[in-house]
């Protein structure tokens, strides 16, 4: 068995996890079939035209309001949330996990750090709860989310901006720092479906978000049988994982580059360059790109859902196994990254 | 596969607290919805107008609209942000690409042989058979 299966996460975040990668797919959805229209026209429509689009932006938006102060005031009033602060800080380990990372690439380095491990490694209590990314993630996605969220309002109620900043050109400033804000975050989470989709032991998608930490074993049965290691040379390659994962890191790369590209140009900032409102360059290459970016983030949401399934089907799991209640620890189930005997009944 | 025996003793987030929070969420977003909403109606075409500046016609105000040149700077700067932070978010991918090939590299291959791969490195059978995690 190895040690990379240990969870994190209450059941109450991973709950959130799913309602908020759910809300925010949809606003990215939307918002660049609104912002990129020139290249995701056939998205445009089919969400219903330009007053579909921004209605479902608009309740998503409404939503992402409410999940993030959710959010907030759990984090707040609840002494797990308040626990958690010193957790998410970044420390000196962070630093050391970035460069551990980068000499581990170039192969000065056997293990990447513990701090850089998305799903653990070594035992469970000696794992943060957080990698570096992971605090990364926490730290750009909640500014980003707040100020979206705000802007957004803000563009929302027009009239609002136009008291505040007297002009039409002014207010479309607000349309364009929202779109722009987005695009940081859009390419972020395009890396994070990534990073959490195709890691070759967890591969297609880390359960780590979606099973509950309190239905997840942290030992497993006789503690002098625990790899000092992560125990990753125990697992097998899913047959699959380097066509999938080559493909699926390209597009990845395809469909960052394409909206950084695309958000240089089709900044919607009429003010006083060139007056072309949403005219970008017309170009197939970014068409391409921009759509694969957005196929990246349908494989994301796609992902979601199935890392749901997983949960559904180890909760049953779990029931059907607390009737007999003869076995040892064994491994949940992580696709991908399971022991042979197991792989061909969790591909289907 | 596990006996719930060996499942940990988790102290999540109180009902409680789960519940003022879905509250607060709810009551802050039904107020923005309020504020939103309040403001807008009538006004929803206002910027839809596409501008044509020559011969000042619609659209010139466009061009000396924005006389505040703060608004102009947090342009540039976000422009400069996506940039940059679009440019890490390249290197932290492709760190990752390359550390997965590693960590590929050191799991077993689909279809090999697990007793003989334990036995290949000195490992002992039973210690393989042990991976199957269930087959006790």
């Amino acid at each position: 068995m190895s040690n990379l299966d240990h969870g994190k996460f209450t059941r109450v975040t991973t709950l959130f996890h799913s309602l908020l990668g759910l809300d925010v797919f949809l606003l990215f959805f939307t918002g660049y079939a609104i912002m990129f229209n020139d290249e995701l026209w056939w998205m445009l429509t089919l969400m219903g035209g330009a007053s579909g689009v921004t209605a479902i932006h608009r309740i998503t938006g409404i939503g992402l309001v409410a999940l993030v102060i959710f959010w907030i005031t759990l984090q707040v009033i609840s002494s797990t949330g308040r626990s958690n602060f010193s957790k998410v800080l970044p420390a000196k380990d962070d630093v050391d996990a970035f460069i551990q990372d980068i000499q581990f690439v170039l192969g000065r380095a056997d293990e990447r750090h513990p701090s850089a491990r998305q799903f653990g490694g070594y035992k469970a209590d000696e794992v943060p709860l957080l990698s570096y990314i992971g605090k990364g993630v926490v730290f750009i996605f909640s500014i980003e989310l707040t100020l979206l969220a705000i802007s957004g309002l803000l563009i929302w109620s027009k009239t609002g901006l136009a008291a505040m900043f007297q002009t039409k050109a002014a207010a479309m400033a607000f349309v364009t720092f929202h779109g722009l804000l987005g695009v940081i975050m859009l390419m972020g989470v395009m890396f994070h479906i990534f990073e959490h989709g195709m890691h070759p032991a967890f591969y297609p998608v880390e359960t780590k978000a979606f099973i509950p930490r309190s239905m997840v074993p942290e030992h497993h049965g006789d503690d002098d049988e625990e790899p000092d290691t992560t125990g990753i040379e125990r697992l097998s390659l899913s047959p699959s994982w380097r066509t999938v994962s080559t493909i699926f890191g390209a597009m990845t790369v395809i469909g960052i580059v394409s909206v950084l590209i695309g958000s240089i140009f089709d900044e919607g900032y009429p003010v006083p360059r060139e007056l072309a409102i949403g005219g970008g360059p017309a170009s197939i290459l970014l068409t391409i790109g921009i759509n694969l970016g957005m196929v990246v983030l349908g494989v994301g949401l796609v992902l979601s859902m199935y890392g749901n399934v997983l949960r559904i089907r180890w909760e049953q799991q779990l029931e059907r196994d607390e009737r007999p209640a003869a076995a040892d620890g064994g491994e949940p189930q992580t696709d991908g990254g399971q022991p042979e005997a197991d792989d061909a009944e969790s591909e289907h | 596969m596990t006996n719930t025996e060996d499942l940990p003793e988790v102290s999540g987030y109180s009902r409680v607290s789960v519940l003022i929070s879905a509250v607060v969420g709810l009551a802050v977003a039904a107020l923005a919805l309020f504020w939103a909403q309040g403001f807008r109606i009538g006004y929803e075409s206002l910027y839809r107008v596409n501008p044509s500046v020559e011969g000042g016609g619609i659209g010139s105000d466009w061009v000396f609209g924005n006389t505040i040149p703060a608004l102009d700077f947090l342009i540039a700067l976000i422009h400069a942000a996506d940039v940059i932070l679009g440019a890490f978010i390249l290197v932290m991918v492709f760190i990752h690409w390359a550390a997965f090939q590693r960590l590929a590299d050191q799991m077993r291959e689909p279809g090999e042989d697990v007793n003989e791969a334990v036995a290949a490195d000195g490992g002992s059978p039973a210690r393989g058979d042990e991976q199957g995690g269930d087959s006790a």
